[in-house]
């Protein structure tokens, strides 16, 4: 029992201090994180300046068969019309969790790209989903079901998405999320009538 | 004046003592899991460093103050509570104005808490000398570190990519060791620098 009141103090001082700094900063951290997938759908969508939060809940199956909430942003252009759709998704990758963004044209019909927003692939293979030339296959392939080739040609857009040699793991994960997510959210958003009926 | 000579030499050996004779990482091989984790790149490395030195020397002035206040029983936990708080700010800190490398550096920076330089130099020195000399050797220790941390980086980031700081040093003609950025050559790299240093050492022993 001797002293046990150091330790209480301290951890009330300590405590307070963690607080004080979280509160501090934490509104910039929110903000950090904010612009950097606003960063990289603006990239993916070149036309978009402002980016709203769709009011709509859509919930979708995961890969692992768990319901997911998820936030449908909406990029504006600068005359206030809809130029695409973005959206955040997760699965499991070679090593960890991959946490990818994904940006659509403003009918669902065409993927505009994707970006990594959370991945820990093994760097020089599968790191390599981080790449251009790996990426590229996916801007203006059609939304829906993609599958995942070992020899093809990258150049060609279409459903099929040649693998990173020495990564198939790792390349069969993205292809599998984002085919996943956006034929779910597709699936939602056309039921709910915010794509598809001229609503725009 | 002799005695503040004597005494200004034994900071100056405090500080030095970090940097060599008493490394943490080439000679006391303490907080082996960030030397091992983070020295794929200089920059994370780096920042890495920059956090154990403030980690440690905050550590180190709260230890220090309160070492007379300390009880055998309830001295490690004063400790781990004490480097808690420090890297949970540090983390905040680097969340909030680095969130690039914040992301690059993942959980080890969380798990600086349970790195074994800190609690080492709180029960070492901190909990034992007066502030000053307390917070020259975290100052001593941290930049040992992150020298070190920075000297292994370099190296391997070097042969994996070719590049220091984005700066092209090798040849066209060299092929990168993917390896090297890998687990596996931060392995070889600390052995092997492990194994120069004995020789250095032994040589001017």
């Amino acid at each position: 029992m001797q002293q046990s009141w150091l330790l209480i103090v301290a951890s009330f001082c300590f405590g307070l201090l963690i607080a004080v700094t979280s509160a501090a900063l934490s509104p910039r951290i929110r903000q950090n994180e904010i612009n950097k997938r606003n960063r990289m759908v603006t990239v993916l969508l070149p036309e978009a300046k402002d980016f709203i939060l769709l009011d709509e809940q859509i919930e979708i199956q995961s890969l692992q068969g768990k319901k997911e909430k998820v936030e449908i942003y909406k990029a504006m252009s600068g005359t206030d019309e809809c130029v695409g759709w973005s959206f955040e998704a997760t699965g499991s990758g070679f090593a960890d969790k991959i946490k990818l963004v994904i940006a659509l044209d403003k009918n669902f019909e065409k993927i505009a790209g994707f970006d990594v927003l959370l991945s820990n692939e093994t760097p020089g293979f599968g790191d390599q989903i981080k790449y251009d030339y790996y990426r590229d296959q996916f801007k203006g392939a059609p939304a829906g079901e993609l599958k995942l080739v070992t020899i093809g040609e990258r150049g060609k857009i279409d459903s099929e998405i040649v693998a990173i040699s020495g990564a198939t793991i790792s390349s069969e994960a993205v292809v599998e999320i984002v085919s996943n997510s956006i034929t779910r959210v597709k699936e939602q958003m056309l039921k709910k009538g915010i794509i598809g009926n001229d609503k725009q | 004046m002799t005695n503040s000579n004597a005494k200004s030499a034994r900071y100056w050996q405090t500080l030095l003592a970090g940097l060599w004779r008493e490394n943490p990482v080439f000679r006391l091989l303490l907080g082996m899991c960030p030397t091992l984790a983070v020295t794929a790149a200089v920059k994370p490395a780096l920042t890495m460093g920059c956090c154990v030195i403030f980690v440690l020397i905050c550590s180190n002035i709260i230890v220090s103050l309160m070492r007379n206040l300390l009880k055998p029983h309830l001295r490690i936990l004063m400790f781990t509570l004490t480097i808690a708080t420090f890297v949970t700010i540090a983390d905040l800190f680097l969340k909030a104005f680095v969130p690039r490398m914040s992301e690059t550096l993942g959980p080890y920076v969380p798990l600086i808490i349970v790195n074994c330089i800190i609690i080492c130099r709180a029960e070492a020195c901190a909990s034992k000398n007066p502030l000053l000399v307390s917070v020259i050797d975290a100052l001593g220790m941290g930049v040992g570190f992150t020298l070190t941390l920075c000297f292994l980086a370099a190296i391997r980031e070097l042969l994996s990519t070719g590049k220091i700081f984005e700066a092209q040093l090798m040849p066209d003609a060299f092929v990168p060791w993917a390896a090297m950025s890998m687990p596996v050559g931060a392995f070889i790299t600390l052995g092997l620098m492990l194994g120069l240093v004995n020789i250095v050492a032994g040589r001017k022993a």
